[in-house]
């Protein structure tokens, strides 16, 4: 069992330790030298073993030399020897075998030596009071032990589809499962408290008795080892295992989730995950449901946001048909998406999901999904990811964009009507705060999309940049000056773009001094 | 690694000319380009050096015995009165900075420019515990093992040791997580991935030799490659799994790196009839529509443009031909710069990785790594390319836009210096982070460091034909020079080792796995 290695030798520090006398006990030889009663369990066998062997020296344990012994004792040992060796009996006749038998009845020797150094492990050092409670536990793992072995064969026989002596198939019943249920958990813990072994979650399974699990090999000096919990050892290993197979069961599912409850950025489990869901043909939505714990769970973890995409690209086919159907899931999933961007209102792979969604449903006009945006917007103006979403939603709409064309191109397919919207909104937007990148970075998407001169919004550019180039200069947006140059040399008015670039290098935006040097260099380039 | 003059625009003085790659080679010791680089400055030097700097910076602010020009320590000259949720974070976090911002941190050893030192033997002593074992609470990291090993090994090379004496255990540990279907999982018997194998692969190529190289099995590689090539240019992660920018850079990392062949499996999803089809086909336009509006990249068409994905993105470009021509082809190169440059923030120095999002230590690479790249695609061109057939079927046009060469720098160096050393670096038990307040940790460990490498050096490709055995692989050839700054405001001996603009490991580590396979015939 793989997590046997470390998780068993090493009990946890807050499990219960195992029933052991914490005093160490004289050791057993000791006991047998000393005329006093043994007190611990290992040495009362040390004595009756000492007791059954009365030719052997009890310190050196070697054989005693038959002449060094009296003549009666002689005799003794002779018939000793002929009892405990069967090869020598037959070779003796009759009567001689009935004298020693007669011999050995008279000095009430035992037959057969008793082992010597008999192991009882942790338990030799109990006292015997102790040893007998101990003993009986072990007598009732042991039980336990025969009745679960015989459930494992009657599930065997269940599998292999055999039938019992009536004619009947064999089948193991819910009730029988619960009772193995139990019988493995009294199991665990008598294990526990007689051996000090931990026993693992699936290991106590009777569902998983079939599955051999596969432990995680390292080779000698692997680098990057990481010391596993038990439980995700053990978890693991029967993953390997099924997944080799390519089972797609309730079970499997069931440990992808343990496991991904562990580390939800295992991405060979959401695979999987995702292979048994659609393998067994299993409701997405109720997969949905579950998943939107995990992702409130798990904000930062992105396997999830993949595994969702995976869903609704299985999903969606199946609704395609019913307006209304993709019309409510629509709706869902945005009022999730709510949820968790209010949680954490930039997650990236939240937002792209989001686009993905968009894009597969076809619900680019749905009202919620651009008064939602507007909503975060207003919430926080300087919240890129929602400027990036609404440019999203507005240009990639094929109902008034062209398949193809890049989003920093111009697309003749934009409505007038609509680039002029989009330009009264980020303006709108920058009056809030006219240093905030975002809405100019949106307004000049806008431009270009609607292929507007930059020029066209001269005017209201201008509204942020006073005076420049004199004493009583100012700028209330460097993002501004950045575009006034652009529209300068749009025009053809170099040396206005040129004072706007120097200034932004001077005073404005001095740490993207290299930039505007640049830039500088571009207006002598047609 | 033989050093050459060479004339140059740039105040650029000396040219470390990579190693040309004729031989396979068993690993040689690595050497850090420190040992290669001019002398330490001598007092008067950097005295001049500050004075240049007062005249530059204007105005600097006495933090005590040192001097913070305003513009690193100071609000910015702009500011909005209205608070949402998004500028209280981030005046908070700028507020949290303040003492590693006036170059007043505890622990730290500043110089006279109050940029502290590079706690080298520190991070050192951090990166080599991160790669195990971990305590039962890196559960989290069961599926991501590999990349443990390459930020690891990556952060250790840079900060200059040589990683060569991890070969052994790394192939035993390579090969467990290595699958018979071809690609390494997050660890045994998991399922391939291509971030664990693009981590995997790297790995090996950083301790180098021939017994890392040949644990990889590069037929079943190409066999699983195929299987996740999708019929609009870009790749699954894994089988059934996302497609992303990442996935793209990944895959052109281990194809090219591997020299893996570029024909289709005829079970491939992009396999095509005709047979035109192949692994590298497709991707430019697969890129291409996931810049957005903002000039950025997402990760996949329709998202937020991000850092990360912006590296990834012109990482891919830059694989698939030569870069000067392929990356003008499916980007707009404007958008792009006005967007990556708007990542650097003042007073941080730092990079964040969306617009109005916090500065954050990795984007020294994922966005501090992209100007390597744009910057030499800038330019005229002097050898406009042939019309040589591409690596992925396309032939190779002289790109529509000409722009101007890039000055000096597109970012600012010094912003990115102050905000790695100053900010970055766990002074107490070695190790590089996201920002003060945060743990270090071995990602962010190896992406800093990478953005150090960034600022502390500049790329340029070599024209082809200039560089003999380089010119008949056809492989771009990125020359490395350490970038000499007006004020350089960090000591001679806090440089890093350089890496490869595109591959993130030093260039000789690079060449020598891929000059080995390339003199393989067959698997
Ligand atoms: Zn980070």
């Amino acid at each position: 069992m793989p997590p046997k290695g470390k998780a068993a030798q090493k009990p946890k520090a807050n499990d219960p330790p195992p029933a052991q006398p914490q005093t160490q006990q004289p050791p057993a030889t000791q006991a047998t030298t000393s005329p006093t009663t043994p007190t611990t369990i290992a040495a009362r066998s040390a004595a009756f073993a000492s007791e059954s062997r009365p030719f052997e020296s009890p310190t050196t344990s070697k054989p005693t030399s038959i002449s060094s012994l009296p003549r009666d004792a002689q005799a003794t040992w002779t018939a000793l020897r002929f009892a405990r060796s069967p090869a020598s009996r037959n070779r003796l006749p009759l009567k001689v075998q009935r004298e020693y038998w007669k011999l050995i009845n008279e000095s009430s020797l035992p037959i057969r030596a008793l082992r010597k150094n008999y192991d009882y492990g942790a338990a030799g050092s109990y006292d015997l009071a102790t040893y007998e409670a101990w003993r009986e536990k072990r007598t009732l793992l042991t039980c336990l032990e025969v009745q679960s072995r015989a459930f494992r064969e009657r599930r065997e026989r269940e599998r292999e589809g055999v039938r019992d002596i009536s004619g009947d198939k064999v089948v193991v019943t819910g009730e029988e499962m619960d009772e193995e249920r139990e019988r493995r958990k009294e199991m665990a813990g008598l294990k526990r408290e007689l051996y000090g072994v931990l026993g693992g979650q699936l290991e106590g399974d009777p569902e998983w008795d079939d599955v051999v699990p596969i432990a995680q090999e390292e080779p000698e000096g692997a680098l990057a080892t990481i010391s596993y919990p038990g439980e995700y050892a053990e978890a693991m290993g029967y993953l390997r295992a099924v997944m080799i197979k390519k089972e797609y069961s309730a079970r499997c599912l069931r440990l992808t989730e343990t496991i991904i409850e562990m580390n939800p950025a295992h991405y060979t489990m959401w695979l999987y995950r995702a292979a048994i869901l659609f393998a067994m043909k299993l409701p997405i939505p109720d997969e949905i449901e579950w998943l939107n714990e995990v992702s409130l769970e798990h904000l930062k973890n992105y396997q999830i946001w993949h595994h969702r995409h995976l869903l609704v690209d299985n999903y969606y086919p199946t609704i395609a048909n019913d307006a209304e159907a993709v019309k409510a899931f629509g709706a869902s999933e945005i009022a999730f998406l709510k949820q968790i961007l209010a949680e954490d209102t930039k997650n990236y792979h939240v937002w792209s999901y989001r686009s993905y969604l968009v894009e597969k449903l076809g619900i680019w006009d749905v009202p919620e999904e651009l008064s939602s945006i507007e909503g975060m917007i207003n919430d926080d103006v300087r919240n890129n990811s929602a400027w990036s979403h609404r440019f999203f939603l507005i240009f990639s709409n094929p109902a008034h964009s062209t398949k193809g064309v890049a989003a920093t191109e111009r697309d003749p397919a934009v409505p007038a009507a609509l680039v002029d919207r989009e330009v009264a909104y980020s303006q709108e937007k920058i009056a809030l705060a006219p240093q905030n990148q975002s809405p100019w970075n949106y307004l000049r998407g806008v431009l270009v999309k609607g292929g507007r001169k930059l020029g066209s919004v001269e005017d209201f550019v201008q509204g942020f940049v006073h005076e420049l180039g004199t004493e009583s200069e100012d700028v209330t947006s460097s993002h501004a000056l950045d575009l006034l140059a652009e529209i300068y040399a749009e025009k053809g008015d170099k040396s206005q773009a040129e004072l706007c670039l120097r200034r932004l290098a001077e005073k404005w935006d001095r740490i993207r001094s290299g930039y505007w040097e640049w830039r500088k260099k571009c207006l002598d380039t047609p | 690694m033989s050093v050459r003059i060479k004339a140059s625009q740039r105040r650029v003085r000396a040219v470390f000319q990579p190693k040309t790659r004729t031989t396979p080679t068993a690993p040689s010791s690595t050497s850090p380009s420190t040992s290669s680089t001019p002398p330490i400055p001598t007092t008067q030097e950097k005295s001049k050096r500050q004075s240049s700097k007062m005249q530059r910076m204007g105005r600097t602010v006495d933090s005590g015995p040192v001097s913070v020009p305003d513009l690193f320590c100071q609000k910015p000259v702009i500011r909005d009165a209205l608070e949402t949720p998004t500028s209280v974070t981030q005046d908070e976090t700028v507020e949290s900075m303040v003492p590693n911002l006036n170059a007043r941190a505890p622990r730290l050893r500043y110089n006279d420019l109050g940029v502290p030192r590079l706690e080298r033997q520190k991070h050192v002593n951090f990166l080599q515990k991160t790669m195990g074992p971990f305590p039962s609470q890196y559960l989290h990291a069961d599926a991501s093992r590999p990349w443990y090993l390459y930020w690891s090994l990556a952060g250790l090379t840079m900060l200059g040791e040589d990683v060569s004496s991890y070969r052994e255990r790394l192939v035993e540990t390579a090969r467990a997580m290595q699958n018979d279907t071809g690609g390494f999982g997050g660890g045994g018997k998991q399922t391939p991935h291509l971030a664990t194998t693009y981590a995997i692969v790297l790995s090996l190529a950083l301790v180098g030799g021939e017994e890392a190289y040949e644990a990889i099995d590069r037929r079943a590689m190409w066999k699983w490659l195929c299987a996740l090539k999708q019929p609009d240019g870009g790749f699954q992660v894994s089988v059934g799994g996302e497609e992303d920018v990442r996935g793209a850079y990944c895959a052109s990392v281990i194809i090219t790196l591997l020299n893996i062949p570029l024909d289709l499996t005829t079970d491939s999803p992009a396999w095509t009839p005709d047979g035109r089809a192949n692994l590298l086909s497709g991707l430019g336009d697969y890129v291409r529509r996931c810049q957005t509006y903002e000039g950025g990249i997402s990760g996949q068409p329709n998202a937020e443009a991000h850092g990360a994905y912006a590296f990834c993105a012109l990482g891919c470009l830059a694989l698939i031909g030569d870069p000067r021509e392929v990356v003008p082809r499916y980007l707009d190169i404007p958008r792009l710069i006005a967007w990556l440059s708007s990542r650097q923030y003042a007073p941080e120095g730092g990079f964040s990785g969306r617009t109005n999002k916090l500065v954050d230590g990795c984007y020294s690479h994922w966005v501090g790594g992209c100007f390597p790249l744009i910057e030499a695609c800038l330019g005229p061109i002097d050898d406009a390319p042939s019309a040589q057939p591409r690596q992925d079927g396309q032939t190779a046009t002289t790109p529509s836009i000409d722009l101007p060469a890039a000055p000096e720098t597109l970012f600012s160096r010094e912003g990115l210096v102050r905000y790695i050393l100053g900010c970055c670096q766990n002074p107490e038990k070695g190790g590089l982070r996201d920002k003060p307040g945060k743990g270090p940790d071995p990602y962010h460990s190896c992406y800093v460091l990478a953005g150090l490498s960034s600022a502390q050096h500049q790329w340029q490709l070599a024209s082809r034909g200039e560089d003999e055995p380089s010119a008949a692989i056809d492989d771009p050839v990125w020359l490395v020079l350490r970038h000499l700054d007006d004020v350089r405001v960090y000591e001679q001996e806090d440089v890093v080792r350089a890496i490869h603009p595109v591959y993130a490991i030093p260039h000789k580590h690079q060449q020598d796995m891929r000059s080995y396979f390339l003199a393989k015939e067959g698997f």
